[in-house]
């Protein structure tokens, strides 16, 4: 089976928000929580570069190893899913992940910080395939619709790549052969380094 | 990685020498002039660029969306923070636990409870005024609730979790995490009031050397003279209450209120020394407890009722029993409120 990867190819990547917006589009995300996030470094100096970030979908991924009620759980694709429904709140999975994914509707006085929110790769959550429920906690599946990722999706400069991990670094090899630069894989080494761990999909949500 | 955990270590074991500063992790501000250097001299070698990734304080590093340190890439330190959490502090901070409790099993079943050895003379001294009890309880009870709550959310998945499944264990969680963020502030609280009721009676004094030298005759059942509290209770008021309590109280609101937008590298800081300082003073808490409770004969009741048997006083705490009584002798038990209500009790009995 696949192994789900994102790639951002920060040659290309022109900062236009693209994959930030579809996102939020397509999941109805609420108010002041990203699931993705446009970074630029060097903002206005000669070699400036932007790079998308999400969550990753980590290998051993440091957000489920801190989870006090264990509530991720990981597809048979290598996608990192949660549920809400056992979610405290804790903050922990933010502090643990390195790309800063884990998000939060609340502002946390009293650790308030309500449900935690990531990028899902678009595969949902716990709940049945294409619920009403699904899609108010976790937005749309479309991986279970055989669509990619909304925003690798909607790149315009096709520097956001999301899917089949094999399909998406053979893309990446042949771009750094033809223009002979840029062969920094970013985040693959942080994300994917290790070996693959809690990869035992459960059939259903977990409880 | 390699750099943080090093730092990292000194930097817990420095905050637990009450030094609470941040590491800071060398700041390469120019590295935006480097890159700009470097596609002159190399083009297509974007080396700087990913070096400012990692350590992700370049001020030229922006982006659109408002959060916690939104516009940093990656944090490695997050993964050196789970290494800390998950395994030093998880696993030894739960041996420890499960060593104490151990060893004060064993040692009940050992001597058994520390009784009189006179009888009890019926006579009863004013060990705790109303205040003092009330000062205590307070703390008592946070404590527990704070123990118990912050030992599920730490250690609740190795433990509970197998044998309750998830959604009770979530439920648990999610009870224990709102008890425990709203109790916190109550300890913290109580630590102070304990800090100014208690202070007065805990400043070392020559004899309390030679206590800890016999270790109160706790092994030797030997009998060693103290003032109103002994020189364990001593260091359990300096170390525990004043120390730990203030240690874990200061991270506590640190990991209470993210609504000041703390950065994740204070979180994590906070945390590790929150949870190894709650280790230690349960660790302590625990002994404190059994030798309140089922450990000493009487104690439980002095703090129950303020009131202990003058046999009692004269066996634990000898200093403070002749202070009591030429006080009771010279103020006139009238005056006295200790006194009078001690006469009173006495006489009832
Ligand atoms: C008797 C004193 C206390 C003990 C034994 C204790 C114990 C613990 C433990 C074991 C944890 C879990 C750490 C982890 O999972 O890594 C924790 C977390 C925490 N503690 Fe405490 N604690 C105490 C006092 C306090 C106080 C005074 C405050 C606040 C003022 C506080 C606030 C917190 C917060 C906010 C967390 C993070 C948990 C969350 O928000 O879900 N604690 N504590
Ligand atoms: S990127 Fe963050 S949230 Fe996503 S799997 Fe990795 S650690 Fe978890
Ligand atoms: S915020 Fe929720 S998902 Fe994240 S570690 Fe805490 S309980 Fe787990």
């Amino acid at each position: 089976m696949a192994r789900m990867k994102f790639l951002c190819d920060a040659e290309r990547c022109i900062e236009c928000n693209g994959c930030v917006t579809a996102c939020k589009n397509e999941h109805e995300v609420p108010w002041g929580v990203n699931r993705r996030r446009v970074v630029t470094l060097n903002d206005g100096l000669p070699g400036e570069k932007s790079i998308s970030v999400a969550c990753m979908h980590c290998s051993d991924a440091p957000c489920m190893a801190v989870c006090p009620v264990d509530c991720f759980y990981k597809t048979s694709e290598g996608v990192v899913l949660h549920d809400k429904d056992l979610c405290i709140g804790c903050g922990y999975c933010f502090y643990a992940c390195p790309f800063g994914a884990p998000q939060f509707p609340q502002d946390g006085a009293f650790g308030m910080r309500g449900k935690m929110d990531k990028c899902t790769f678009c595969a949902g959550g716990p709940e049945a395939d294409n619920s009403p429920e699904e899609f108010k906690k976790y937005g749309r599946n479309r991986l279970s619709e055989g669509k990619l990722p909304a925003c690798a999706e909607m790149c315009s400069t096709k520097a956001l790549l999301g899917g089949d991990a094999d399909v998406v670094a053979d893309i990446y090899r042949n771009r750094v052969l033809k223009r002979g630069k840029g062969a920094e894989v970013w985040g693959w080494g942080t994300a994917y380094g290790k070996p693959e761990k809690g990869a035992t999909p459960p059939a259903g949500a977990k409880s | 990685m390699q750099v943080g955990m090093r730092q990292w270590l000194c930097a817990g074991l420095a905050a637990l020498a009450f030094v609470f500063t941040m590491p800071a992790f060398a700041a390469d501000a120019s590295s935006g002039q480097d890159q700009a250097a470097r596609q002159q001299s190399q083009p297509g070698n974007n080396a700087p660029v990913w070096r400012d990734v990692r350590s992700g304080d370049n001020k030229y590093q922006t982006t659109q969306v408002r959060g916690v340190e939104s516009s940093v890439l990656m944090q490695p330190e997050g993964e050196t923070w789970r290494q800390v959490r998950n395994n030093l502090v998880t696993i030894y901070g739960g041996w420890l636990l499960v060593a104490i409790m151990a060893i004060i099993g064993g040692f009940y079943y050992w001597k058994g409870p520390i009784k009189l050895h006179e009888k009890p003379t019926g006579r009863q001294l004013l060990r705790f005024g109303s205040w003092d009890r009330m000062v205590h309880w307070g703390a008592a009870i946070s404590f527990i609730l704070l123990s118990v709550t912050g030992t599920i959310i730490l250690f609740g998945k190795h433990i509970v979790l197998p044998v309750v499944g998830f959604t009770l264990f979530s439920w648990l969680a999610t009870l224990s995490k709102y008890i425990h963020n709203f109790v916190g502030p109550v300890f913290a609280f109580c630590v102070v009031l304990m800090f100014v009721t208690f202070v007065k009676d805990n400043f070392p004094k020559a004899h309390d050397l030679k206590w800890l030298a016999k270790f109160g005759g706790l092994v030797s059942g030997e009998h060693v003279p103290s003032g109103r509290f002994n020189a364990g209770e001593k260091v359990w008021f300096w170390l525990g209450v004043t120390l730990l309590g203030l240690v874990v109280s200061v991270t506590g609101f640190i990991l209470n209120f993210p609504n000041f937008e703390q950065g994740r590298e204070l979180m994590q800081i906070a945390n590790v020394i929150h949870a190894i300082s709650a280790v230690l003073f349960l660790t302590m808490g625990l002994s404190h407890i059994y030798l309140g409770t089922v450990g000493v004969e009487g104690a439980y009741d002095a703090m129950r009722t303020g009131y202990v048997d003058e046999t009692w006083a004269k066996e634990h705490h000898e200093y403070w029993y002749r202070d009591a009584v030429a006080q009771q002798k010279s103020g006139g038990g009238a005056t006295n409120p200790a006194a009078a209500s001690s006469m009173k009790e006495g006489w009832k009995q």
